[in-house]
């Protein structure tokens, strides 16, 4: 290291303390944090500023159907011909995205750091089975499957249960990219000298899996599950766009799917959540691309 | 003077998939309480592993495939692992070569050494803390308690390595292990190590086994020396006797390798390389690299003989050759 050590120092930089550090110098990854962080408050608060409720048809009825953007401070981003205001939907929408990324994504980190880990860990027949597994989940058209059992769920199963169908599935096949770092990482760590002198010293196994390997395989985990919220908010859209969503929970692959039926008189309906999903899934971006070189011992400033 | 470790006859295989290679191949020998013992060798020649196996930490696809570990009298290869984790750290402390990585970057020196402590001991954290803080001011480390509070990239290497031995000291071992401590430090911190691994000995009656490929070291440090060549023992003996009066063509190769101040000569490599332990060469293993081979070197092996008081040596022609060297 190459930091200044004042010896009246009361504690220790830790790592978290240093990559942030580094964070704070990068301005990509600022802004990036300040989109999600921008997004993360959009989605909770958002309720409170939307003029009407979540998929209300009340323009319909009352004569504002239609509107272009910019005319009726009402409804400043426009309504759909079905009377959905825009504005309205993207604040509602804002949720359902943060819900279908942050969950999606959860399940997927859960799953893959446990094959991820057992695969590296134990380096047997039980290891080569479940990177097997995760091959077979890599290289399968995940979409198309997405896509079927989204239907086939909607049909079956959950009636009602809408987006949170289409979480499950998501965070189901979104997890052997985790695996196979966390696989690779545990190979790389197990072989360095703290784990042999923790179990030289008397540590057991679960101990050195959980507080000496495990935690250092954190930092590549989080930049990619970052990285991955915002490819699941990217399907999501894909979803909807392709009509296998759900139709009564406000996303904006919902609204953009909508107004694509009627781009050509009504560009607005999905011009604007287009804009949201774009900049939303930018703001993922930069924060992972942040959180990687902020993390990275061996970028060093 | 009572045996602390003896190992016998142990042989531990590592079946990869190139072959199985024999790393430690009928290795022998006993650590006495107060006599500390040196295990020298080139890299490869398996002393590291013959520790890890004694230790019972061999990693996969390694494997103790016989012989026998007793410390203090009690075999350990019938213990459970459970029991096993009360001995490592606790009876026989290990310090490994390279300080750099052998601490977890993730966790302060104070919760590195506590982890140990309260592992060993049922001590609360605030008694692990205290105690931590001793044990850093035994190995010499100043303001203890701020780099308690210190990451291991905040530390120099010789800083670590002391932080390194002030945990395998935690659990009060009998026992210390000190595997090449010194390689990867500079010069002027090796002395300083060295000396702390000395004083350290005396001052908590612990014993010590130093593993180093480095005959200046065992000189420095030792009182028995192990000299293991490609998984075999070449020669045992009291460190004087190794270097007035090497009988194996091999340790008095290792010692014509050390530079001395004392005299002008020449330094002498050992031609060759360690052999290839999947096929290792046939009779004395030494043979291919060896000066005084003859054809009973390349068809038999040779047995481990008693060549003196306490002295062993594993060759042909201990007897016709005089290894000495020229004053």
């Amino acid at each position: 290291m190459t930091e200044a050590k004042p010896a009246t120092k009361q504690r220790g930089a830790s790592q978290a303390a240093v990559a942030w550090r580094r964070f704070r110098k990068n301005k990509s990854a600022l802004a990036g944090a300040t989109v999600v962080g921008f997004f993360i408050f959009v989605a909770v608060y958002g309720v409170f500023f939307a003029p009407l409720p979540s998929r209300s048809f009340w323009c319909l009825y009352n004569s504002c159907a239609d509107l272009p953007p910019f005319q009726n401070w009402a409804h400043p981003l426009g309504t759909e011909p079905s009377g959905i205001d825009v504005f309205s939907e993207i604040l509602h929408g804002a949720l359902g995205d943060l819900y279908v990324g942050v969950v999606a994504t959860a399940i997927s980190v859960l799953i893959g750091l446990l094959v991820g880990a057992l695969a590296g860990y134990r380096s047997g027949v039980s290891g080569a089975l479940l990177l097997g597994i995760t091959q077979i989940f890599f290289v399968i058209p995940v979409l198309i499957l997405i896509l079927l059992f989204a239907r086939i769920g909607q049909l079956l199963v959950a009636h009602g249960l809408g987006l949170t169908l289409i979480v499950v599935i998501l965070g189901i096949f979104g997890w052997p990219t985790i695996a196979f770092v966390t696989r690779g990482e545990i190979l790389r760590i197990k072989e360095l000298e703290f784990v042999q002198a923790a179990r030289s010293l008397g540590a057991s196994n679960t101990r050195i899996l959980f507080r000496h390997i495990l935690l250092n395989v954190l930092s590549p985990i989080i930049v990619l599950a970052s990285l991955l919220v915002a490819g699941n908010i990217l399907t999501e859209v894909v979803i909807s766009f392709l009509g296998f969503g759900d139709p009564s929970t406000s996303t904006w692959g919902l609204l953009l799917q909508e107004g694509f039926s009627y781009v050509r008189t009504s560009w607005w309906v999905s011009v604007f959540p287009g804009i949201a999903v774009v900049v939303a899934v930018l703001g993922f971006n930069l924060l992972g691309d942040g959180l990687s070189d902020a993390l990275n011992p061996r970028i060093r400033e | 003077m009572g045996e602390l470790l003896r190992v016998d006859d142990l042989r531990t295989y590592f079946y990869t998939e190139a072959g199985v290679v024999k790393a430690v191949d009928g290795v022998s020998f006993v650590a006495n309480e107060g006599e500390p013992l040196g295990l020298v060798g080139e890299s490869g020649s398996g002393k590291t592993v013959t520790v890890l196996a004694a230790m019972g930490i061999v990693s996969r696809p390694g494997k103790i495939v016989s012989g026998k570990i007793f410390f203090k009298g009690e075999e350990l290869d019938h213990k459970s692992e459970k029991e096993m984790r009360k001995i490592r750290g606790k009876k026989i402390g290990y310090v490994s070569q390279d300080p750099n990585s052998s601490l977890d970057p993730l966790f302060t020196v104070g919760n590195q050494l506590v982890e140990v402590i309260r592992t060993h001991f049922e001590d609360t954290k605030d008694q692990a803390w205290d105690k931590g803080v001793k044990l850093l001011k035994l190995v010499g480390i100043p303001e203890a308690d701020t780099r308690m509070r210190s990451y291991p990239h905040e530390l120099s290497g010789g800083m670590k390595q002391r932080v390194a031995i002030a945990r395998a000291l935690a659990g009060e071992p009998e026992l210390l292990v000190a595997d090449e401590p010194t390689t990867n430090l500079d010069v002027t911190i090796q002395a300083q190590v060295l000396d702390l691994l000395k004083t350290l000995g005396k001052q908590l009656n612990m014993s010590l086994i130093l593993i180093t490929h480095d005959m200046g070291l065992i000189a420095e440090m030792t009182k028995r020396v192990v000299v293991l060549y490609a998984g075999k023992v070449a020669e045992e003996a009291s460190t004087l006797e190794v270097f007035q009066t090497p009988k194996h063509p091999y340790t008095a190769a290792l010692l014509a390798s050390v530079p001395r101040l004392d005299r002008k000569e020449v330094l002498v490599p050992i031609g060759g390389g360690i052999p290839n332990l999947i096929t290792p060469p046939s009779g004395c293993r030494f043979h291919p690299r060896c000066a005084y081979a003859k054809q009973i070197c390349i068809d038999q092996i040779p047995p481990l003989e008693e060549s003196g008081q306490r002295r062993l040596v594993a060759c042909h022609r201990w007897k016709e050759i005089d290894l000495r060297r020229k004053a």
